[in-house]
């Protein structure tokens, strides 16, 4: 559940910052962006953190929560943001692996 | 939008955030560590063992106040934790001879008996200077801190105004490019732990509220500083002594009634007034890391008969719920490991914002001079205090943990010679650029910096019993998980050094990616 | 007449700080007496306040064309909450 905390605004994040011509060249070599790829990257993303409260929220409750999820949207977009220009791949592959992995140890 | 209001707003960001950037970095460098409080104090007394409390750990603890301070009028009994496996007392003595008549002792979590260890402030040392400094009187530190971290509040907000392009710019970090990069970083370091810098310069403020913004408080009590403490603090009123003795009630009833109260959560401190005394009270105050709140929760009982008097704090009303809640965040204790790790994360990317932002004024004005051909006394100044204030403060708390270790353990003043060592390195490293310039000496103070904390574990080895290889066998983590952090910081200063110490690869490939299509697309932007 | 820019400056910096600091105390002190909350909640309620008083007002100070706005800027409401809280003492002793 940690590490779910950690992975939804992740990979929203990343979602997002593919959908951002400048970065999406970064990591896939290519500025054009096909409109309607943006628009689901823009919506995954979106959907990705509106749900990333919800780990936080199970692990702390309420009050505490919330805290905690304000701590893990910065932790997720610091570590996007800081491997992006070293790792650009690294960090978009992270984006599905932390997910998934979170996925396997909170089941 | 008023044409000039951007400009305005950039002047005022640079001007409040340069004046107190080198306070600020301080406080918010030394404010990150008190996060790891109780953590700093184990690790610089390697004497205590880590012991988990006993089951009857009150009345151990009752007992031993008994026979340490028969004749004193007030006990304070802090609770073992997890975190700080040893109860720490103290009591009030006409006779002792500082600490404005009380004295303190480290007791054994589960037997109550005295424990010795080194003279030191430990990890209170850095948690008092984040807002009373040192060498001066605290209301004036206060203040001090206070305008600096108004200042911050203002730095924030005009940052926030200035910086256009806060969604577009999210994600970008371009190392390597020189001011590009400086700006790239500061930017990053701020708007990605924004909450967490503006509520902790917010709350920072409502700490000290009562000494900065008193008038309300003066006009509507009338200075009845008193009626004021009972109505705000929830402060237990003082009773006189009766003269009778009369034996104190056993604490263990008391302890349970506190657990059922507050659905099972624990008493964080005991504190007993007129012990002994038919007018004797018992409080206990509810372990504060439990809840976001700092509003102390307490039970007041009489001492004789263990009956019930008062309960404060059971039913916060609004304002004082909210500043409770402030107060609480700001100084985190109820963060669990996890929470606590994201606090430490965001009061270092708090630490590189201020740091970013004073070096990054250096920057642009060597540019600016490179022009003119001239660099003037200012520039010169504010890149001599940078080091001093970034690399050097690094330095001084490794010469603080190295002072702790190498000071003789029986020595007169020893605590207070392990903060004159802090302070005494932090001068040489005010006076050190005067020898080196520029980069040589953000090199030197930052390799130092590495040195001191890359090798006080092994100093461990050397002079204590608490080294890594018996930490991580026992299972010690809290010293063995410092001693790793050590490593870490120790790592992570030498990596900067040495990219400092790089020459001149950062503006050739700036040149380089200035030259290709991509950039320049980027700068029409 | 015309003065060197860096009084402009010092002029806007004296109102943000002390007027600023001024305004908030004003802030704080009317709500201590005003609010019709319990003593200690309406104390606690404007010293809280007080701060974003003092920084909006900081803002302001440079936000503004010229020192002089600044200045008259910050001294209408002070005055109007001066003579609020002059209203609320003398109400208050009567």
């Amino acid at each position: 559940m940690m590490l779910l905390a950690l992975a939804l605004p992740y990979a929203g994040f990343t979602a997002l910052c593919l959908a951002m011509e400048r970065h999406h060249e970064q990591v896939l070599g290519r500025r054009r962006i096909a409109p309607g790829l943006r628009r689901l990257l823009r919506l995954a993303g979106w959907l990705l953190l509106l749900a990333s409260p919800l780990p936080c929220l199970a692990l702390a409750g309420w009050g505490g929560g919330s805290v905690l999820w304000c701590g893990m949207l910065t932790a997720a977009a610091l570590l996007l943001t800081l491997s992006l220009p070293y790792a650009p791949r690294l960090a978009a592959a992270l984006a599905l692996a932390l997910p998934a992995l979170g996925l396997v140890l909170a089941s | 939008m008023k044409p000039g209001f951007r400009q305005s707003m950039a002047w005022l960001h640079t001007w409040s955030g340069l004046l107190v950037g080198w306070v600020l970095f301080a406080v918010f460098l030394t404010g990150t560590a008190a996060y790891l409080r109780p953590e700093i104090s184990l690790w610089m007394r390697p004497e205590l063992e880590v012991t988990r409390p006993g089951p009857d750990i009150a009345p151990r603890l009752m007992e031993a106040m008994a026979r340490l301070a028969p004749g004193s009028p007030n006990w304070s009994i802090g609770m073992p934790t997890a975190r700080d496996p040893v109860a720490r007392v103290f009591w009030r003595d006409p006779q002792a001879p500082n600490r404005r008549g009380f004295r303190d002792a480290a007791l054994h979590p589960a037997t109550g008996e005295v424990l010795t260890a080194r003279a030191t402030r430990g990890g209170e040392f850095f948690y008092r200077f984040h807002f009373d400094l040192h060498y001066m009187s605290p209301i004036v530190a206060r203040w001090i801190v206070s305008a600096c971290a108004m200042f911050m509040l203002v730095a924030i907000i005009s940052g926030i105004v200035t910086h256009r392009r806060i969604f577009a710019d999210f994600f970008t970090f371009r190392p390597g490019k020189g001011q590009r990069s400086w700006l790239d970083g500061h930017a990053v370091a701020a708007v990605l732990a924004l909450p967490y810098h503006l509520m902790i310069t917010y709350t920072g403020l409502v700490t000290l509220m009562f000494l900065t913004m008193p008038w309300g408080a003066q006009l509507a009590y009338k200075g009845d500083r008193a009626a004021m403490n009972a109505d705000i603090f929830g402060n237990a009123p003082v009773t006189r002594p009766a003269g009778r003795p009369a034996p104190l009630v056993g604490i263990g009833p008391l302890v349970e009634e506190a657990a059922r109260r507050w659905e099972g959560s624990s008493v964080g401190r005991i504190t007993v007034q007129n012990p002994g005394d038919a007018r004797a009270t018992i409080q206990l105050v509810r372990q504060d890391s439990e809840r976001i709140s700092f509003n102390p929760q307490s039970l007041l009982f009489d001492g004789t008969t263990g009956a019930l008097i008062s309960a404060t704090g059971e039913a916060a009303l609004p304002a004082a719920e909210t500043r409770g809640v402030m107060y609480g965040l700001h100084v985190g204790r109820f963060a669990g490991p996890l929470l606590r790790g994201l606090f430490l994360l965001s009061g270092l990317a708090g630490s590189v914002m201020v740091a970013t932002g004073c070096i990054l004024w250096a920057v642009k004005m060597r540019q600016q001079a490179a022009k003119r051909g001239r660099v003037g006394f200012g520039t010169r100044l504010v890149e001599h205090l940078n080091v001093a204030a970034i690399a050097g403060l690094p330095v001084a708390m490794g010469a603080f943990f190295w002072a702790n270790r190498l000071l003789p353990a029986q020595m007169e003043g020893r605590a207070e010679w392990e903060i004159h060592l802090f302070f005494a390195a932090w001068g040489l490293c005010l006076l050190h650029p005067l020898l080196r310039r520029g980069r040589q000496a953000w090199v030197e103070q930052l390799g130092l910096g590495a040195l001191l904390f890359g090798l006080l574990p092994l100093l461990n080895l050397l002079v204590t019993r608490r080294h890594l290889g018996i930490t991580l066998a026992e299972g010690d983590w809290i010293r063995a998980g410092f001693d790793l952090g050590l490593l870490a910081i120790g790592g992570a200063l030498g990596a900067i050094a040495w990219m400092v110490a790089r020459p001149k690869v950062a503006g050739a490939r700036a040149e380089r990616t200035a030259a290709s299509p991509l950039a320049t697309a980027e700068a029409a932007e | 007449m015309r003065l060197p820019p860096w009084t402009g400056i010092l002029s806007r910096s004296i109102a943000a700080i002390l007027g600023g600091y001024l305004l908030a105390s004003l802030v704080a002190a009317c709500c201590a007496l005003g609010l019709a909350l319990p003593r200690a909640e309406a104390v606690m309620t404007g010293a809280m306040l007080a701060f974003a008083v003092h920084a909006g007002a900081v803002i302001y100070a440079f936000a503004v064309r010229s020192a002089w706005r600044a200045w008259a800027g910050l001294a209408l409401p002070a005055a109007l909450l001066g003579g609020l809280l002059w209203l609320l003492q003398s109400g208050g002793a009567a």
